[in-house]
């Protein structure tokens, strides 16, 4: 081994007055080549030694049908019974079954059976819940249930599911030693289950809670039927059903795996974890307990033009195994769908002018790689909330509907979201079945400087006299929201409004909404269900911060039309009741509405079926990818490149 | 030398003391009650008070043999961290992300010393040529660009376009396959600031009296420079090199978030946003440990490269 060094003479350390003569080469000698051989070996080695702490996964076999997806963050853990964040829902939904899903192809969304035999028999007084439970459906073979789901003989399934295993799982999140974050669903609604959680606080600890406790509501007359007993009507109680956090828990799993319960999902689903690499890779497999489904045969009009109903009627799932890289960063994302290793992403703000061109179009580099683009109207409202409990806003009607007039949301939506978001002009999101389509002609989110300006004069007459500076707190101290705050700022010193800005940290942020210390606040809600209950609660003067109604908003004509709405089914009246709520709400200003978010995401020719769904989350049974066509995008590449 | 270890050692007392008063106070007193965030949204208020029993919030700060102060410093002496928000034991946290951090901190320390002390001494042994003033530009320059820029850089055309190293990590990948990218980033990114640093040290020895000496009695240049020039810079480069080391253990936020490495430095930085006290109070504390060891060994090597030097 020969290397070359090129070297100046000792000359100048000898004299440094002197200058340096020219440069020479020569060859190193035998012991300085073995020098440097001896230290790259010695790193090189380095190197392989750590690279040898870890092999290589199994790779995908050709015909082998995964799904990969991106997470854009961290799951926090697969217990269903305590889990609010949506990426842990997202991977849990594929494992775990409630009883009910919405319709994965129907619109206006629909609720159908999914662990439940049909729907619900509702008593004459909408207080009883009658529920058939399915035949025939087991959880995953587990070392719970002393089965072996691995080995040369591995069980295949785990115990039959049976009604109580329901009533388990609901007194499971009553149990307040388990710190369950969705208590809030059923807080106050079933006879008995408020008791049984006062039971618990007796308890010295999660597991010395005794589940055979009998509670008047949740009662299983045999393995196959689950009564459910309201305190008063409930209507959301079957939206309540379809959410991932009510899916059934078996008590075995819960005794076996203790706290360590989150790592160790044994559900009902069509899939089952394989690898779980806390914080980067989660993949899922076939659950082979799995009791079959069939992919939908009907959906809305236009469905079969595109393709949604090629697969009907085929039992499900398609996939072998379902993958999610967690990837918080864009580029890479963006990368890595670009290279064909993710079937589906949404479009970085940084790349939109690359993805879309005029008239709403994809460019034509994005139309040569076969790439589509699905757009949907997300169910969400985002705001400049006011503290109605802070003196100078909350008793200055006109000082608020002064800062509502002066946001330029059209500047907004364009500067922050590439033009994609929808103004809001009210509180629900277009796409809720209890939208006002009229709601645009009210101009309640009108930009107008000039009355904003009309109103500041009388707003500085209700104050008696100038106005004191005005503050925004803000959830983040980033790029994006420091631009926020910036654009917020800059409307509103343009109709005489002084104001500064405040930017923290999420939980300071939090803390400070909750303990009503803000003036104005940026936020804003996504809906669960397609009731827009979760929007008008936010303004239900009982819910005052620290819960839901972080604007501290009172009205009491809009309390009773809450209440009165709240125990009717779902119908017109009900509709008509929201919407006269929601223009109480504009009319009163606690907040300056600004958009509502609509997705756009890009996936491959070959990822089938993607049909956005608002509400549900295990929407992987659904998936099929086209392997002639996915190998076909890895042959384009290299014509690409 | 033992005397003055046992001291040293037992000054780590009142330091890892002061350590745990900083982040109790800072993150309990200053930081203010995190129940409510823990509980999720619409909790009600008895779930609140459950989670502050639950994690001891409901104690007296200080002034008591249960107060959250004393069971704060119990539990770190005995490495019994607690469990973080999303209840895993904080200590599996660590040791999980302990191996990803390092397999990505320790070639990139290893790298950067290793060639930078090595440019080094070129750079000086040739100063005032054209190639030292190349090298001082190059680093003048790469101390000038951003992380970020290295790692965006990298990524799109070494990986993306070249195809020389996968994107991001994936399972079918070995370590060395996704980490070969990040170490060379992180090679690339740091060797301005040490070379420049390192560079300097080796021409202020290279002035010496000893080097003229050297050569005048006919020492080849290899045995002046790597036998006592490297061995007297030496003191310089112990501090730097091995006062770095404690902070291989905090990992590289930047390189693990846009490369997929679940390490410590991404565990650090959630745990920040999301005010996870208990993950916060834990590294902190390993962090603050491993300075005060790292300090010592810093020490006790000077006596070992320079005989000048005692311990007393």
């Amino acid at each position: 081994m020969k290397f070359v060094r090129i070297v100046s003479t000792p000359l100048e350390v000898l004299c440094p007055c002197r200058k340096a003569r020219p440069i020479t080469r020569r060859r190193l000698s035998p012991n300085e080549a073995r020098f440097l051989f001896r230290l790259l070996t010695g790193f090189t080695t380095a190197l392989l030694i750590i690279a040898g702490c870890d092999g290589p996964g199994p790779a995908e076999e050709p015909n082998e049908m995964v799904l990969h997806h991106v997470l854009s963050a961290k799951i926090k853990g697969l217990d269903p019974g305590n889990m609010r964040d949506v990426y842990s829902v997202i991977v849990a939904s594929q494992m775990f079954e409630p009883l009910y899903q919405y319709h994965f192809l129907k619109r206006p969304y629909e609720l159908v059976p999914l662990l439940a035999e049909d729907m619900p028999q509702i008593s004459d007084d909408l207080l009883t819940y009658t529920i058939k439970i399915k035949k025939g459906v087991y959880f995953q073979a587990d070392p719970c249930f002393g089965s072996r789901p691995a080995g040369p003989l591995p069980d295949v399934k785990g115990r039959e599911l049976k009604a109580e295993d329901f009533v388990f799982s609901l007194k499971r999140i009553a149990n307040i030693k388990y710190l369950s974050q969705n208590w809030s669903i059923f807080d106050n609604k079933i006879a008995g289950l408020d008791e049984f959680r006062e039971y618990t606080k007796t308890c010295k600890s999660e597991a010395a809670v005794d589940y055979s406790r009998q509670v008047e509501g949740l009662t299983t007359p045999d393995d196959y039927t689950l009564v459910i007993k309201l305190k008063r009507p409930w209507p959301q109680l079957c939206m309540a059903l379809a959410d991932t956090a009510t899916a059934p828990v078996a008590k075995e799993a819960v005794d076996y795996y203790l706290s360590d319960i989150i790592s160790h999902p044994v559900g009902t689903g069509p899939f089952r974890l394989n690898v779980w690499r806390r914080g980067s890779y989660i993949e899922l497999v076939r659950n082979p307990a799995f009791r079959g489904e069939l992919y939908p045969s009907s959906g809305e009009p236009g469905d079969a033009e595109a393709g949604y109903l090629d697969d009907a009627g085929k039992p499900m799932p398609f996939a072998d195994r379902v993958v999610w890289t967690v990837i918080e960063e864009r580029q890479p994302a963006w990368l890595l769908f670009l290279q064909g290793k993710v079937d589906a992403t949404v479009i970085p703000k940084d790349n939109f002018d690359e993805v879309m061109g005029g008239a709403g179009e994809l460019t034509p580099a994005m139309k040569q790689r076969n790439i589509h683009l699905k757009t949907f109207k997300d169910p969400s409202t985002y705001w400049l909330g006011f503290n109605m409990a802070e003196p100078v806003l909350g008793k200055n009607k006109p000082l608020r509907s002064t800062i509502s007039y002066a946001i330029d949301c059209e500047k907004f939506i364009e500067l922050f979201f590439n033009n994609r978001h929808l103004i809001a002009h009210g509180l629900i999101p277009p796409v809720m079945p209890s939208y006002n389509p009229e709601i645009k002609e009210k101009e309640y989110a009108k930009y107008d400087p000039e009355k904003a300006r009309e109103l500041l004069k009388e707003a500085e007459k209700i104050h008696g006299g100038q106005l004191p500076t005005l503050k925004i707190t803000l959830p983040g101290a980033n790029t994006w929201y420091r631009q926020y705050g910036q654009f917020l700022k800059r409307n509103l010193n343009a109709v005489g409004l002084e104001v500064e800005t405040e930017y923290m940290d999420r939980p300071t942020y939090l803390e400070k909404v909750n303990t009503k210390s803000v003036q104005m606040f940026t936020s804003g809600g996504s809906a669960r269900t397609p009731d827009a209950q979760d929007f008008l609660a936010m303004f239900y003067s009982r819910n005052h911060a620290p819960g839901q109604n972080k604007f501290n908003y009172s009205n009491p004509e809009f309390d009773e039309l809450y209440e009165k709405a709240q125990a009717m089914l779902d119908g017109p009246e009900k509709r008509r009741l929201y919407r006269k709520m929601e223009i109480i709400v504009l009319e009163d200003c606690p907040a300056a509405f600004l958009n509502h978010r609509v997705a756009y995401v890009l996936h491959h020719d070959w990822y089938k079926n993607y049909k956005p769904h608002a509400f549900a989350y295990g929407l992987s049974k659904y998936r099929r990818i086209d392997l002639a066509k996915r190998a076909a995008y890895r042959e384009l590449l290299k014509t690409i490149k | 030398m033992s005397t003055y270890i046992i001291r040293r050692l037992l000054y780590t007392i009142p330091i890892v003391f002061g350590v745990l008063l900083l982040t109790f106070v800072l993150f309990i007193l200053v930081g203010g009650d995190i129940s409510v965030e823990i509980a999720g949204k619409g909790a009600t208020q008895e779930t609140i008070d459950e989670i502050r029993e639950e994690y001891g919030l409901n104690k007296p700060l200080f002034l008591s043999w249960d107060s959250q102060f004393i069971n704060h410093f119990k539990n770190s002496l005995t490495f019994n961290f607690g469990r973080a928000r999303d209840r895993e034991p904080v200590i599996d946290k660590i040791k999980r992300g302990l191996g990803p951090s390092l397999a990505l901190t320790v070639p990139i320390f290893f790298g950067v010393v290793i060639i930078s002390v090595s440019l080094a001494l070129v750079a000086a042994f040739v100063r005032g040529t054209v190639w030292d003033i190349l090298a001082v530009v190059i680093c003048v320059a790469g101390m000038s660009i951003p992380y970020l820029s290295f790692i965006l850089f990298g990524q799109y055309f070494l990986a993306y376009r070249w195809g020389l190293f996968p994107v991001f990590f994936s399972p079918e990948l070995r370590m060395a396959q996704y980490v070969a990218l990040p170490v060379l980033i992180g090679i690339a990114a740091g060797l301005g600031r040490n070379l420049r640093f390192f560079r300097t040290v080796m021409l202020d020895e290279m002035r010496n009296d000893y080097v003229r000496t050297a050569f005048a009695k006919g020492l080849t240049v290899r045995r002046v420079l790597f036998k006592h020039v490297l061995k007297n810079a030496m003191i310089p480069i112990i501090t730097r090199v091995v006062l770095a080391i404690p902070f291989l253990f905090l990992g590289s936020l930047l390189l693990e978030r846009f490369f997929g490495i679940p390490g410590l430095g991404y565990l650090m930085a959630e745990a920040i946003g999301s005010r996870d006290y208990f993950v916060i109070s834990a590294m902190t504390y390993i962090s603050a440990l491993l300075f005060v060891v790292f300090n010592l060994i810093t020490d006790t090597c000077y006596s070992l490269v320079d005989p000048r030097i005692s311990l007393e």
